[in-house]
């Protein structure tokens, strides 16, 4: 089972550490003070309604729509999680649209090209920006780690089971005390 | 690669850090596992660090002594002589030929720390002889310090930041920790999840809000109204605790006729929270195991700011819920070093460790260890900043000495503002930034910044905590407390400190409450919580364990008084209430994180002004859209953020904006007793754009603008050519 982000509502206070945390993280550089609103790409979003706070990225499906209608093939599903290989990247957003939680989101930025005749352009590039766990940084995905109120939890096959088990004991619980079938 | 350990420069939660420095310049921020943080850190303390590099993403760094030889002239760069000589020779003019109550002075409640906070008020009180001499309290905690004193006698979180998690029930009033302290927030949360009973009263539903077990949502401006209603139904349903009032509390007797109107079913038109909830909300409280109460600045920004302190103390000291784990009295401190400008007296009643100027005996004391007759003390209360504008209107502050404060943008009702400092013979600003105020100084005195000095900060529960120095000034900047040393030795009374650890022995000696916490035994990790009197003693995590309070009869005042609408009150041409709030990504005047890349990409200006979907629509203005909001003092322009988590008929500023600078808006309207200003209610009216593509050019341009004309003031100052003084 793939590994995936998940904010739990009751504890997130909306305060968008984890956001500048995927930024920076995705640098290359990691260098905080570079940012800025053309290249401040989040790969997750702190969502506020009227009665609820929380953090949406990628769920890391196991049959991705986004890897599914991905003409180019550059959306595969590898190492555990549903990675963009952003070279094969064409910006067409057939992703964008085929993701149901919002998740996939295309991304342009200006790089130098060298044609191949000695003389380098300045061409846009595009990128699908989406969670990749971190998958290159030793300590793991950044957001957890920084989120203060420690809302955020990379979950994966057991802690997945744990929560579902908790829910199950619990609906069984409450029925038990309504004594719904007495 | 080194590591440098601080305290976070941002609000009074007290984070404790680590700066990793790598050939001398900062590479990233990790968070340490401090007393009050416990390894965690938010975006600011991440992500707020690169404005030590001058970036100008908002306003430039200070480098140089600057002087402005009349006022609208540039600024020309001297040398740190001629600047001290400068502004040595025009106060001591100023002293002789209008008294030295003719002279302001502030303390800072940010970067520069409590040892320089001691240093400023020295300056006021031994060299110039005036208590003149407060900080940017006033315009926030004031009146939880003069409510306190007056009711349990310390001005101060009676218990600590850990406590709120302990605690079985919080009462948060007034006070949006997610925004404002959000590691004080986690411990909301944790203290949810430990299943705390959660009632907040605020009119916007906060983050707080969310987990509550009761919102109530209560009108805008009837906060002494709803505690009143909360004390009547105490008294009324017999939830008060009979032993601790008559035992420990004093002035139970005329309480009832005070609140004897104020029943929630008769203050239900008033507040607009249903009768019931509050007195659900008061069983709950009451007996609850443990409570605390939590306030911030929507109670403390009102005319009768002093007055709610005093009596939302009332309930704790009613229910006993005070003195022990997990109960008591938490007003959170908004600055890092806010509590630390209280308590090293940048007050204008009160010496460091609270002692008050009008005692005698404590000014001998003071007179005798600075080597001054204490006959040339000022025996009176000084001035409060909130007055300095009028006073210097009528004559009577003639000079200004501004340290590490930005009165143009955080005061209320900047247009009289302007005209008070317009009016001085001299103003001296000592910052790190080209602040508003700054621009408009006679001097600049360029100072080191957080990362940059070493020192002391006292966070929001009391705890003293050391920070230290991790990068060299790059510029020509000297230390705060250096540079008020300087001035003092050249008005003729010799100052000279060789570090912060000789200030610090030197204020507790002099102050009882913190002659225990010396540095060895605040070390690089530790808190140590005043009071702290002996050097054996551990400090004080929670006040008022034996049931005595610091009251000249060691009993709690119980008080209550009548509700007073605010000062201006809505009508036909301005029909909506403004109430100013704070940005979790920003801080203060902004203008630490307006120069940090991370911080400003995520909010930048015009700022944003909150409202109800509703109103919104009924006014024809979409989400994110500039609109301009207006009251009778002026009008600015701002981005529409609507929110179904606001209130009908209010909309809600950040102030830290300085294009829409909601202080352009906001009312003079001052507690009796703190002059703290009403910042939390005015009338205003929002008004739709229809050209928007007009309005985003208008409010980029005259960003534009304002960026340029701070960063020439700088770096077009040209070296003086002829001699300043």
């Amino acid at each position: 089972m793939n590994r995936f982000i998940l904010a739990d509502a009751n504890k997130c206070i909306g305060c968008r550490t984890c956001e500048v945390a995927c930024a920076v993280a995705h640098r290359s550089d990691g260098d905080v003070s570079a940012l800025n609103e053309v290249n401040f790409t989040p790969r997750i979003h702190v969502i506020k309604g009227a009665y609820i706070s929380t953090a949406a990225t990628c769920r890391q499906c196991e049959d991705a729509p986004c890897a599914n209608v991905c003409p180019n093939h550059a959306i595969r599903l590898e190492n555990g999680f549903v990675h963009v290989l952003q070279e094969n990247c064409i910006g067409c957003k057939t992703c964008v649209v085929a993701c149901p939680y919002g998740a996939m989101e295309v991304v342009t930025y200006q790089t130098v090209r060298d044609t191949g005749a000695a003389v380098n352009v300045q061409v846009t590039k595009a990128q699908a920006n989406k969670c990749d766990l971190c998958h290159t940084r030793a300590e793991g995905p950044a957001c957890v780690e920084v989120c203060p109120t420690e809302a955020l939890h990379c979950v994966d096959r057991a802690e997945l089971e744990r929560l579902t088990a908790e829910k199950r004991r619990r609906t069984a619980l409450e029925a038990s005390a309504h004594n719904v079938y007495a | 690669m080194e590591k440098a350990t601080v305290v976070c420069p941002y609000c009074g939660a007290g984070c404790k850090m680590q700066m990793v420095v790598d050939d001398g310049k900062i590479i990233k921020v990790e968070a340490a596992n401090g007393k009050t943080n416990q390894g965690e850190l938010c975006l600011k303390g991440y992500y707020g660090w690169d404005f030590l590099n001058d970036t100008k993403l908002l306003t430039p760094r200070l480098r140089e002594p600057m002087i402005r030889r009349e006022k609208g002239a540039p600024f020309e760069t001297v040398s740190w002589d001629e600047a001290i000589k400068f502004v040595a020779h025009r106060l001591s003019d100023i002293k002789a030929k209008y008294g030295p109550r003719s002279i302001m002075t502030t303390g800072s409640s940010r970067g520069t720390g409590n040892e320089t906070n001691f240093v400023m008020q020295k300056f006021a009180r031994a060299v110039l002889g005036t208590n003149n001499v407060d900080c940017c309290a006033r315009v926030c905690h004031g009146p939880s310090v003069a409510g306190l004193r007056a009711t349990v006698g310390n001005g101060a979180m009676s218990v600590s930041v850990e406590d709120i998690e302990k605690s079985k029930c919080l009462l948060i009033f007034g006070y949006n920790s997610a925004d404002s302290h959000p590691i004080v927030a986690r411990r909301v949360v944790k203290a949810k999840q430990n299943g705390a009973k959660i009632i907040v009263c605020d009119p916007r539903r906060i983050e707080a809000a969310r987990i509550a077990d009761q919102h109530l949502q209560l009108n805008n401006g009837c906060n002494v109204a709803m505690v009143n209603s909360f004390i009547y139904t105490i008294l009324e349903e017999n939830l008060y605790n009979k032993d601790y009032v008559a035992n420990y509390t004093e002035g139970f007797d005329a309480l009832w006729d005070v609140v004897k109107d104020y029943a929630p079913e008769k203050v239900e038109p008033i507040t607009g929270v249903p009768a019931a909830d509050v007195r659900q909300a008061m069983r709950t409280y009451a007996k609850a195991e443990t409570a605390i109460i939590c306030w911030g600045m929507g109670v403390t920004q009102f005319g009768q700011g002093t007055e709610t302190v005093k009596s939302l103390s009332t309930l704790a000291l009613l229910t006993g819920q005070l003195g022990r784990p997990g109960a008591g009295l938490a007003p959170v401190r908004g600055q890092n070093n806010v509590q630390g400008g209280c308590d090293m007296g940048v007050l204008p009643d009160l010496f460091p460790g609270y002692q008050k100027v009008t005692d005698a005996a404590v000014r001998e004391k003071f007179a005798k260890r600075w080597g001054i007759d204490p006959a040339t003390m000022d025996k009176e209360n000084g001035v409060k900043i909130t007055e300095v504008p009028h006073l210097a209107l009528e004559g009577k502050v003639k000079a200004y000495y501004i340290m590490g404060e930005d009165p143009l943008q955080t005061e209320a009702d900047l247009s009289m503002v302007r005209k008070g400092i317009e009016a001085l013979d001299l103003l001296v600003v000592q910052d790190i930034f080209m602040t508003k105020t700054a621009e408009v100084a006679d001097v600049i005195l360029p100072s080191t910044s957080w990362g940059e000095h070493s020192g002391v900060y006292t966070c929001c529960d009391r705890g003293f905590q050391r920070f230290f120095k991790a990068v060299e000034p790059k510029y020509n900047v000297k230390r705060d407390w250096a540079i008020i040393s300087l001035i003092a030795t050249e008005m003729g009374y010799p100052m000279h400190y060789n570090d912060e650890q000789e200030i610090w022995d030197e204020l507790r000696e002099l102050c009882p409450l913190y002659f225990g916490a010396t540095y060895e035994k605040m070390g690089e990790m530790g808190h140590v919580q005043w009071p702290c009197p002996t050097l054996e003693h551990p400090g004080t995590p929670i006040l008022y364990t034996d049931n005595k309070f610091a009251t000249p009869s060691g009993k709690g005042l119980l008080f209550a008084t009548q509700w007073r609408k605010p000062g201006e009150l809505i009508d036909e041409d301005f029909p909506m209430v403004l109430c100013t709030v704070r940005e979790v990504g920003h801080y203060s005047c902004r203008s630490m994180t307006g120069n940090c890349a991370a911080l400003r990409t995520l909010a930048d200006e015009p700022g944003y002004v909150q409202i109800n979907p509703t109103d919104a629509q009924v006014l024809g203005i979409k989400d994110q859209q500039l609109v301009w909001v207006e009251s009778r003092r002026g009008k600015v322009i701002s981005r529409a953020n609507v929110s179904e988590r606001i209130n009908r008929n209010a909309v809600y500023m950040t102030y830290q904006w300085w294009i829409g600078a909601c202080n352009e808006l906001t009312q003079d309207n001052v507690d009796s007793v703190t002059a703290t200003p009403e910042t939390k209610y005015c009338a205003v009216k929002v008004v739709a754009i229809e050209d928007q593509h007009w309005a985003e050019n208008h409010a980029a341009q005259i960003y534009s603008e304002m960026k340029a004309r701070l960063r020439n003031a700088v770096e077009e100052a040209k070296p003086a050519t002829a001699s300043i003084a």
